[in-house]
């Protein structure tokens, strides 16, 4: 049986802190935004990471120490011959030119299946498919664990958006459209577009050019490996503007994240006297 | 006096359902200026029923936001006649809607066609058991009009649906895995089953190994990209668990919003009114025909709109109370049992079996879908040998998964606390071992249960509210327990259930009663038939005292069939429409003599 929720111990609190002390620096690109261990523990909590521990494996600090290292380009078969953190940084946000998409914080099982499908071909890409076939199944359940649990700054956006094709967008997002038949966004991806893990990613803050490439793949039949098939049907029904207004606007979503602390600790609770 | 009188229009249709839209995009085409009037507002699929919004269980499932508003139109109900009825003053056992589209908007999606023998249901159990076997207290009938008739109509509501499902018998031709007491289908459904979960999956495996014969529910809910007949695109579901009560914004489920509405909407001899509620149908002097209809428009002004012909395309019950108030037709008497308006009211028998699994099953229940099931039809209607058991009649048992919501799914076992710690320690445990299995039964029509008007209570508008008397007829008692124990033993024969539980809500004792939610499924009170002293409309849906009168929908039907109403009463709709069409419109007068 697989393990539903992650304990913290005391055992893992003290492993987390041998990890850090391991001198990885030496193969990491991008050093600066390498997040660290004892923080991508703190995220587990968060259920973008735990669903992932529902796909065979327990999210542990093995597998975050085995994901940190195959997106670093080190694994068993010799390393996926091109290491994640190359194009999609260490931290995840990728370079911000919309050609690599934003993995930090992207539900973890979503991730996972795109590298399954990567490798098997039901999700067809030069670059991805042989970099995921050379992964085993619990290296792919380790780095997408580990970009599940980072939690990255977001870059700044690239180029200006026409103000009417951003209000367009956000209109297709929140309420679809009855003339041309096109549901809403959020009906899947969830309010603001924070996505709806395990398996609907999110948009909200994910590279504009990247979701109109997905979704002139899904219209020409390019891509086709949602579990119903389900983009297809609505891809086929958008036009070009469409797809660039939903994906213009959800570029510049930001998700809400931690929004109910109802008692800060900084905040003294007022005595109440007879 | 209405305040105004408008230019009158072809065809009039009272309601935007899925009846109601059809006519209209079927008359329309035809050349016929329609005009459509719905007491709801509009609301589309797209812009009104997407989630995160549209889940949420409160607004809709129990505060029922898309069903009608008993505060200006309800009925008042008794178990008989010596009871003084009172008015329904909250939802509860049946849940009609109100708006665009309809209840059609927040059904199951579950699409059946009656067997051919429910439609011949008197002769068929004379035949088979002799002239004595149904007893005088039953006032079952035929309906006049047989399945091979209905057939291409049921077959092109499964194409508008794009029913999903396994065609039990094609052509003649029996087949493994489909339903074999179905009457034959000319094609197979047009889109593949859903996929099953696992309680329905084991269900099946015990029905299979008792000798029965289990198979997808066919379903509305539609398992890949496809475009219907008028032209709409539907989207493949993605079991999230809210149909019944819930729009869907996925365009997933059919409803007569995208499947019909948008594909009329924009044709110049069509026009939809909304907050329309129409009062009363209007007769000529002579009384034979209707002139038009009298409604409120949206700012309260009394308005006439005279029209050729009047289409009735309302909710079963409130399209017998439109014809009590307006005098169309003869009202039902029970003293004397003659009229017809009102006459054969019935409703539906339900009854449940809850199996519990042990830990080594996970059904995960809220990953559903409305019509996500796995059904034996062996004991529903005439299937299986009625002559020792004392009653007609019977019900499909299925095996759902149709939400997991977190307010109204708390299956717990036999002997659980009502409430408190040891309450929710069941729940908890239980969330995900549970199977839900349900007894769709059948409802004989009896003298004694009828729909008239009311002597003391009246609506916003001071018409009579329509009165309901009913209760579960003794012949369904039976039925529904016997169907039950057949379902209990199947529960048993399930792998890995470690307790069953179950509840006749017509048990023997139990007075019917329209507080807990039972189904929607009311039926009859304008029935179809060929005799005008047991019938409101012929065979053709045309009122026999008015010929200019077509009526729509489950008040039809004679008495109620084992299965959910939407499938064939839609048949009966395009059966109608044909007629109207290629007969009727260009020579109007009575299609049958009286």
């Amino acid at each position: 049986m697989t393990q539903r929720r992650f304990a913290k111990t005391t055992g893992i609190a003290a492993t987390l802190g041998a990890i850090i002390a391991v001198p990885f620096m030496g193969w990491a690109q991008n050093q600066e935004t390498q997040p660290a261990i004892a923080a991508l523990e703190a995220n587990l909590t968060d259920e973008r990471a735990l669903f992932n521990a529902t796909v065979d494996a327990t999210v542990d600090d093995d597998l975050l120490e085995l994901g940190q290292l195959v997106a670093m380009g080190g694994a068993e078969n010799g390393g996926s011959g091109m290491a994640c953190i190359t194009c999609h940084g260490a931290n995840g946000t990728g370079d911000g030119s919309g050609a690599f998409p934003r993995l930090a914080g992207q539900a973890g099982w979503y991730t996972y299946k795109q590298l399954v499908d990567y490798a098997s071909g039901a999700r067809p890409n030069q670059v991805m498919s042989g970099i995921a076939q050379r992964l085993t199944e619990r290296e792919m359940e380790a780095v997408a664990a580990y970009y599940a649990a980072i939690d990255a700054p977001y870059r700044p956006i690239p180029g200006e958006a026409d103000v009417s094709l951003l209000q367009w967008g956000g209109q297709l997002g929140a309420v679809g459209s009855a003339e041309k038949g096109i549901p809403a966004c959020v009906n899947c991806h969830g309010p603001s577009g924070m996505g709806n893990p395990p398996s609907v990613p999110y948009l909200a803050g994910q590279y504009a050019n990247y979701m109109t490439y997905q979704l002139q793949l899904w219209r020409e039949g390019g891509r086709d490996n949602d579990a119903m098939n389900v983009m297809s049907a609505i891809a086929s029904k958008m036009t070009d503007e469409d797809m660039r207004a939903v994906s213009e606007y959800y570029a510049r979503v930001r998700p809400v994240v931690d929004v109910v602390e109802t008692v800060p600790a900084s905040i003294d609770t007022p005595e109440i006297t007879e | 006096m209405s305040q105004r009188t408008l230019p009158k229009t072809d065809v009039v249709i009272v309601g935007g359902g899925w009846t109601g839209l059809t006519a209209a995009y079927e008359l329309a085409n035809a050349g016929q200026r329609c005009v459509v009037l719905e007491r709801g507002r509009h609301r589309h699929t797209a812009t009104s029923f997407a989630g995160p919004e549209e889940h949420d269980e409160l607004k809709y499932a129990l505060r029922y936001t898309h069903m009608q508003d008993v505060k200006k139109e309800t009925l008042t109900f008794r178990n008989n006649r010596d009871q003084q009825a009172l008015p329904m003053r909250r939802l509860g056992s049946f849940l009609p809607g109100s708006g665009l589209g309809g209840a059609g908007i927040h059904w199951n999606g579950q699409i059946w066609r009656p067997l051919p023998s429910d439609l011949e249901m008197r002769s068929h159990y004379e035949d088979r058991y002799g002239s004595q076997f149904i007893s005088d207290d039953l006032t079952i009938q035929d309906w006049g009009v047989t399945y091979d008739e209905l057939e291409p109509h049921l077959d092109f509501f499964e194409r508008i649906c794009g029913a999903a499902g396994y065609a039990g018998n094609l052509n003649g031709e029996t087949r493994a895995g489909g339903n074999p007491f179905e009457g034959s289908r000319t094609a197979d459904y047009p889109n593949p089953a859903m996929k099953q979960p696992i309680s329905n999956t084991l269900f099946g495996k015990a029905a299979e190994k008792l000798g029965y014969n289990p198979f997808p529910m066919p379903s509305a809910n539609v398992t890949q990209a496809y475009e219907n007949p008028y032209g709409a695109q539907l989207h493949p579901c993605t079991y999230c668990g809210f149909c019944e009560r819930f729009g869907c914004g996925y365009y997933a489920k059919a409803d007569p919003i995208i499947c019909v509405y948008d594909r009329i909407k924009d044709h110049e001899n069509f026009e939809i009114r909304f907050e329309a509620q129409v009062l009363q149908v209007e007769k000529s002097a002579d009384g034979k025909t209707a002139t038009g209809v009298t409604y409120l428009d949206e700012n309260g002004v009394e308005v006439f709109q005279p029209a050729d012909t009047v289409c009735l395309n309302a909710y079963a019950l409130w399209n017998v109370h439109l014809m009590l108030v307006s005098g169309l037709g003869t009202p039902y008497d029970p003293e004397t049992r003659t009229g017809t308006v009102g006459r054969n009211y019935s409703y539906q028998t339900i009854a449940a079996v809850d199996a519990f699994f042990d830990d080594s099953i996970t059904t995960n229940p809220f990953m559903g879908a409305g019509a996500l099931g796995v059904v034996v039809d062996d004991f529903n209607g005439d299937n299986f040998d009625h002559s020792e058991l004392g009653f007609l009649g019977g019900g499909y048992i299925a095996c759902k998964q149709y939400h997991g919501r977190p307010i109204s799914y708390q299956p717990v076992p036999e002997g659980t606390p009502r409430w408190g710690a040891e309450w929710k320690r069941a729940v908890r445990e239980n969330y995900n071992r549970h199977a839900d299995l349900v007894i769709h039964g059948s409802s004989v029509s009896t003298h004694e249960n009828y729909l008239d008007l009311d002597p003391t209570w009246t609506d916003a508008y001071g018409r009579p509210l329509l009165r309901m008397t009913f209760n579960f007829p003794d012949n369904d008692r039976k039925m529904s327990d016997y169907v039950m124990n057949r379902a209990v033993e199947i529960a048993r024969e399930m792998d890995n259930v470690t307790s069953v539980k179950s509840v006749n809500l017509a048990a023997e004792g139990n007075d019917y009663s329209v507080v807990p939610y039972q189904t929607t499924h009311n039926v009859g009170g304008a029935v179809i038939g060929t005799d005008p002293a047991t019938s409101v409309v012929n065979r053709y849906g045309q009122m026999w005292d008015h010929h200019n009168v077509f009526v729509f929908g489950a008040c039809l039907f004679p008495q109620n069939l084992g299965y959910n109403p939407t499938g064939p009463l839609m048949g009966l709709a395009y059966w109608t429409l044909d007629h109207m069409k290629n007969d009727y419109l260009s020579n109007p007068r009575p299609l049958m003599d009286a």
